[in-house]
């Protein structure tokens, strides 16, 4: 057995490549464990030849609201079980009952990772140590979506509906929802990329724990223990309490609040200055969301649910540039795009909060109306409406207005726009918070009736698969730029539609409609920048020089995340909007600089392109009115951490996050080791006692003390 | 300091202070006082002070027993509720254990 022992030992060493390279991807509390320290500067062989560590882990980790909490929690220094691979649901007796080495370890595909299975291991949870999801390559066709039936039911419209309404009764909108990443459990959960990590977990399996002809494995088993040990519990109100107390020896923060930025800018250069009721100012919102998740921490691709919204959205922005102002309409055109409206309309709550307060440069009264971005990626668009506000004759009309105003934007392109019975309720939009504020008209577009098509709504499967966005294989990326997938046409129409409807709704002009057309090539860039990597040559032109090496080499993550920490796609979208809807400035970069901040609009120096003989890049000055606006719900502005008005969620603070497999012996083996061990202890010590108490007899033979012969 | 060497009035002088000193909220004085004196108190041959020694220790051991029985019950209430105290539990911790209610 030895033998076998130090080759798969051997094996594993090969494959344990720098175990930061995880560590990079994840936020640390603020407590390294000292076993970092350790590995960063290479630890003795031994704990190399024990541990084989996995390096492309997703843990998922723990969320708290103002009742409850959700995700996933290992013990301090990690769960340990041994692996067991799951071939089926029947399988799971093995696991739950039969099997003779508890705790397990789960390994999951993908096809496993569903609610039932997911339950039943939580309830038998003294016998489960943790599980782990390996993510497959290829979406799986019949859907999965770990978000709600009824996303963000307790936060939005339902609050004034009358119960026919209220909480989905009338249609689901998500009906492939299984709530899973809104459940809690008690040991961790990772998913691993279907590649290396995974093919040495399941070899480590093969060899060591599968059963043979019937019969129970043998010892050494092969064993994983995972960590993701979260500091936060209960809810928000016991974490923020406890972040409070400094009475302690270790004032560890325990939680903090998910929050971000709001991103918006105005057709029409806005004093920022001062806040509140603008005077003879109306303005229309278009709005988008800027966030998505997944049950895992770190994924959330959101392509449909989020990156079309946002691509759509800035795309239209970039075709009104010039309509808006050569010919500007009557009323301003507010871009925004919310953050964290995931998490219980975190980014729309504030927005409506701060113009309720005086603490936006607009209020609520200079809303004109409301058009909102949302799932799409098809050319089969539905308009959506509230039914309540709907019996405000003057509301109505409005809506109406807008409306027609889309119908008749789709003549001549490649969409078709639909009203559902309208009767129907609001579907989850940001929209919803302006609504419980008072009735604004608004419409909501997205691609489906009275459920979402998307079959993968808020999981790691809304990627750029989904949406078709894909390259052939030997393309660079400069090649890629030019590729146009076919989703990004009718996002092109898309975007043409939502720009001429938002021309009219302003008040423009009709004869310029036919100028306004969103740039195929643009909508392309930047949808390859969110789904595919943001480090391209064409995002590198629009961003300052200094941020070049914030663009990942990778899908954006769309998860909200910790207000102390800047979320991707909100930088991604400032610079964005400014290069879509502002304009370059012949001014030195000094001068550029110097101009920040001015009431009326922001200035930033980008680094541009370098001309074709030349590596320096010719940077020049942007100036805009894109702004930011603070994204933390206004429960934590006002302390209340336990109100059910506003968005609560906050995320736990926690040490390291690893997973390492090994062999254990048997318990037997254990024993006998440490009873070997005491027993010499026990010996040595009696010896030593008889020794030392007849030392007269042993050591003294009559001869002169030893003193003597010095 | 070995006990063995000092005369028999000092032994009292020294017993009295452990057990005076004990008052100020310190209950391990009066165990050392306890184990330290014992031996002197119940088990040497009887002499003049001992009496005095024998109360001493015994007064001593008394107050040790009430400290260990108050702590104990404060103790095992503490454990057992601070987490269903909530607001009040965390405000009297001084240390919370991360990631347990």
């Amino acid at each position: 057995m030895g033998s076998t022992c130090s080759k798969i030992h051997f094996s594993f060493f090969k494959l344990s490549v720098d175990f930061l390279s995880v560590s990079r991807n994840l936020k640390w509390g603020p407590d390294p464990h000292v076993e970092n320290a350790c590995l960063s500067v290479g630890c003795n062989s031994v704990e190399k030849k024990i541990y084989v560590h996995l390096n492309y882990t997703f843990p998922c980790v723990r969320l708290l609201n103002a009742t409850h909490q959700i995700g996933c929690q290992s013990s301090l220094s990690g769960n340990v079980g041994v692996l067991h691979e799951l071939e089926s649901e029947e399988n799971l007796d093995w696991v739950l009952t039969s099997g003779p080495n508890p705790p397990y370890m789960v390994i999951l595909e993908s096809r496993l990772f569903t609610r039932s299975i997911m339950m039943k291991l939580k309830e038998g949870s003294g016998r489960v140590a943790g599980v782990v999801v390996v993510a497959p390559n290829t979406n799986p066709p019949e859907g999965f979506s770990p978000h709600t039936a009824c996303p963000n039911d307790n936060s939005g419209r339902s609050k004034n509906y009358d119960p026919t309404l209220a909480h989905c009764n009338a249609t689901v909108w998500n009906p492939l929802g299984n709530g899973l990443a809104y459940e809690e459990f008690d040991f961790p959960i990772f998913s691993v990329k279907d590649d290396n990590d995974t093919r040495v977990i399941r070899q480590c399996y093969q060899d060591h724990n599968r059963r043979v002809n019937g019969s129970n494995p043998q010892f050494p088993l092969c064993a994983m223990q995972l960590r993701s040990s979260m500091s936060a519990v209960t809810n928000t109100a016991t974490c923020k309490r406890r972040n409070d107390i400094n009475f302690s020896l270790t004032p560890d923060r325990v939680c903090d609040e998910l929050g971000d930025f709001n991103i918006w800018a105005s057709s029409r250069p806005m004093n920022t200055t001062t806040k509140g009721h603008k005077e003879f100012e109306s303005v229309v919102i278009a709005a988008a969301r800027m966030d998505s998740r997944s049950f895992f921490f770190d994924i959330a691709p959101g392509a449909e649910s989020t990156a079309s919204g946002i691509v759509t959205l800035l795309a239209a922005a970039h075709a009104l540039r010039r309509a808006t102002q050569e010919a500007p309409p009557n009323r301003t055109i507010l871009y925004t795009f919310f953050q964290g409206e995931t998490f219980d309309y975190i980014g729309s709550s504030r927005m409506v909060y701060d113009m309720e307060n005086n603490q936006f440069p607009l209020d609520l009264d200079n809303i004109h109306s409301v058009l909102e971005v949302g799932l799409h990626s098809d050319s089969k668009l539905w308009l959506h409406s509230d039914p309540v506000s709907r019996k405000n004759s003057s509301v109505k009309e409005e809506v109406e207005k807008l409306v027609n105003g889309l119908k008749s934007a789709s003549a001549g392109l490649n969409v078709s726009v639909d009203e559902p019975d309208v009767s129907q309720p609001l579907p989850p939009s940001s929209f919803q918070r302006f609504l419980l504020a008072r009735p604004i008209p608004g419409v909501v577009i997205g691609n489906y009736r009275s459920s979402f098509t998307n079959r993968y709504y808020e999981s790691m499967y809304d990627n750029a698969e989904y949406l078709n966005v894909s390259y052939p294989e030997n393309m660079t990326s400069e090649e890629q730029l030019e590729h146009f997938p076919e989703t990004v046409k009718t996002l092109t129409e898309v975007a043409t539609l939502v720009a001429r409807a938002l021309y009219v709704q302003a008040g423009g002009n009709e004869t310029q409609l036919a100028n306004i057309t969103a740039d195929p090539q643009i909508v392309n860039q930047m949808l390859y920048s969110f789904l595919v990597r943001a480090n391209n040559s064409w995002l590198q032109q629009l961003v300052p020089t200094d941020f070049t090496n914030h663009l990942a080499d990778r899908p954006t993550n769309f998860y909200v995340g910790v207000i102390q920490y800047f979320s991707e796609p909100t930088t991604l979208v400032q610079y964005m909007l400014a290069n879509m809807t502002g304009s370059v400035v012949n001014v030195t970069q000094e001068d550029c600089q110097k101009k920040i901040p001015n009431i009326l609009y922001t200035y930033m120096w980008v680094q541009g392109a370098a001309p074709p003989n030349s590596t320096e890049r010719e940077g020049f000055c942007v100036r805009s009115t894109v702004h930011r606006s603070i994204a933390v719900s206004p429960a934590f502005e006002l302390h209340e951490y336990t109100t059910s008005n506003y968005s609560t969620w906050t995320e736990s603070v926690w040490k390291p996050i690893t997973g390492r497999i090994f062999l254990v012996a048997s318990h037997d083996l254990e024993m006998l080791t440490l009873g070997v061990g005491i027993t010499v202890l026990l010996t040595s010590l009696v010896l030593t006692y008889v020794i030392s108490s007849k030392a007269d007899i042993l050591f003294s033979s009559g001869r002169e003390p030893t003193s003597a012969t010095y | 300091m070995n006990l063995e060497r000092l005369p028999n009035e000092e032994k009292l002088g020294l017993c009295r202070k452990y057990y005076l000193i004990g008052f100020a909220f310190l209950p391990f004085l009066w165990l050392v006082n306890v184990v330290w004196f014992f031996q002197e108190a119940f088990i040497k041959p009887a002499y003049s002070e001992q009496l005095q020694i024998k109360s001493y220790v015994k007064r001593s051991a008394l107050g040790l027993l009430v400290w260990v029985t108050v702590l104990t019950t404060w103790i095992t209430i503490f454990q057992r509720f601070r987490a269903e105290w909530g607001e009040v539990g965390d405000y009297i911790s001084f240390t919370i254990p991360l990631g347990t209610p």
